[in-house]
């Protein structure tokens, strides 16, 4: 009896180690030969713009607008500013993929885990370029991993980006979808988090 | 020779700079505060529209958004954008009502921080806003309008603004603009436009 008990915990738990450990796949994808060394998202590329949304954001069931600001200042770093719809700053970052500066923050939000969310949240959004790992293609889609698993991507027709999902190699974690007539500008994005109920909205300000 | 211009007409400029905003005399500031108060106190209701300017040094172009502004005395309360989208705030009853898009919310507004913010806007609007606990004060003159600078005392409220101006036009004893500044520099300048005194005003403009 004590030996089929054991037998029977020794398969359960090697069952699910075998399921649990199963990493991420892009379902019914192909994978392909390299073509690109780097992959870009060109929607905060622009160095003579600056990209002014108003956001949403739901936070376990809190919700908040504002202003979002973002500024590609050079090559490698952005800057970007929240605000109220009254101008006052939430929060003013610089970010780049190595670097990362808080200018300002109000105290409501001055908690490491809010700022290390927000933090790699937006360094996803904005960063232009990202080292392809692996390609990949479904349809009339091309799907490029990064080497920090990440996964771009693109419509073959448009050849616009239309979804980052990151991963934590065996789940989605984030997903990061962009609604846009062209390459170079997202009219509207939404972030969706899966491990934490966070849900960030963008729609385009004409100003 | 070069330099000795420069230098010319940097104290030329400056100069004039100076001479553009003079501070006021004890007497002028008696005087203009007496003005002041006594017409908020005659402020039944105010309505006007407004632009909103924010400044950020790091951006090329400044965001402007405007809208419309309703008071009634003594705490009714809608601030509404309407360019370039729909958002609504109405301070009524201890609550503050949010029409963000469509997206409609409540929250109690007991709290300190909320009645300091409805003080804020309506002493914004009307100017009466001389609360030495509050701020520091300072007043100047210019030939188109009174200045009030106010710094605040609170820690809290100083970490988000570093100073308002408020701008009277010499002839008019409410404020015309508003300039909010962050103490990175970066401001906040909002601009009163067809401003309207003691008109009628429904109560069904506070309701969201």
């Amino acid at each position: 009896m004590q030996k089929l008990m054991i037998r029977y915990l020794l398969i359960s738990a090697f069952f699910t180690l075998f399921i649990s450990c199963k990493s991420y796949q892009v379902q019914d994808a192909v994978s392909v030969d390299n073509s690109l060394q780097f992959v870009q998202n060109q929607y905060f590329s622009d160095v003579s713009l600056d990209y002014v949304y108003k956001t949403h954001i739901e936070i376990y069931g809190n919700k908040m607008g504002g202003i979002f600001i973002a500024k590609r200042i050079n090559d490698s770093i952005h800057r970007m500013v929240l605000t109220t719809d009254f101008g006052n700053k939430l929060l003013d970052f610089e970010i780049s993929e190595n670097s990362f500066k808080v200018n300002f923050i109000i105290d409501n939000l001055d908690k490491k885990i809010i700022i290390n969310t927000l933090r790699d949240d937006f360094r996803t959004l904005l960063q232009v370029n990202s080292k392809v790992f692996k390609t990949y293609k479904r349809n009339n889609e091309v799907i490029y991993q990064t080497e920090n698993n990440a996964y771009y991507y693109f419509d073959e027709v448009s050849r616009n980006l239309t979804k980052i999902i990151k991963t934590n190699k065996r789940k989605e974690k984030v997903v990061f979808t962009f609604d846009s007539k062209k390459t170079t500008f997202a009219e509207n994005i939404n972030i969706q988090h899966f491990n934490i109920k966070l849900k960030i909205d963008f729609n385009q300000i004409s100003n | 020779m070069k330099t000795k211009f420069l230098v010319l007409i940097i104290l030329f400029f400056s100069f004039k700079m100076s001479a553009q905003e003079q501070k006021m005399s004890a007497q002028e500031i008696v005087k203009f505060k007496e003005t002041i108060e006594n017409q908020s106190k005659n402020i039944k209701t105010i309505k006007t529209d407004f632009v909103q300017i924010k400044h950020m040094d790091f951006l090329t172009k400044d965001i402007e958004t405007s809208g419309k502004m309703y008071f009634k005395s003594p705490n009714l309360l809608n601030w509404q954008y309407t360019k370039p989208y729909q958002y609504s705030i109405i301070f009524k009853n201890n609550k503050v009502y949010i029409n963000d898009q469509g997206n409609k919310s409540t929250v109690d507004a007991k709290s300190k921080i909320f009645e300091k913010i409805n003080k804020l806007i309506v002493g914004s609007v009307s100017g009466n806003m001389f609360d030495d606990k509050e701020f520091d004060i300072s007043y100047f003159k210019t030939k188109e309008h009174y200045i009030t600078k106010l710094i605040p005392k609170t820690a809290s409220i100083k970490k988000m603004i570093k100073q308002i101006d408020l701008y009277f036009p010499l002839k008019d004893a409410t404020v015309s603009e508003v300039k909010l500044i962050e103490s990175s520099g970066d401001y906040t300048k909002i601009i009163f436009k067809n401003k309207v005194i003691n008109a009628k005003i429904d109560d069904s403009v506070f309701t969201n």
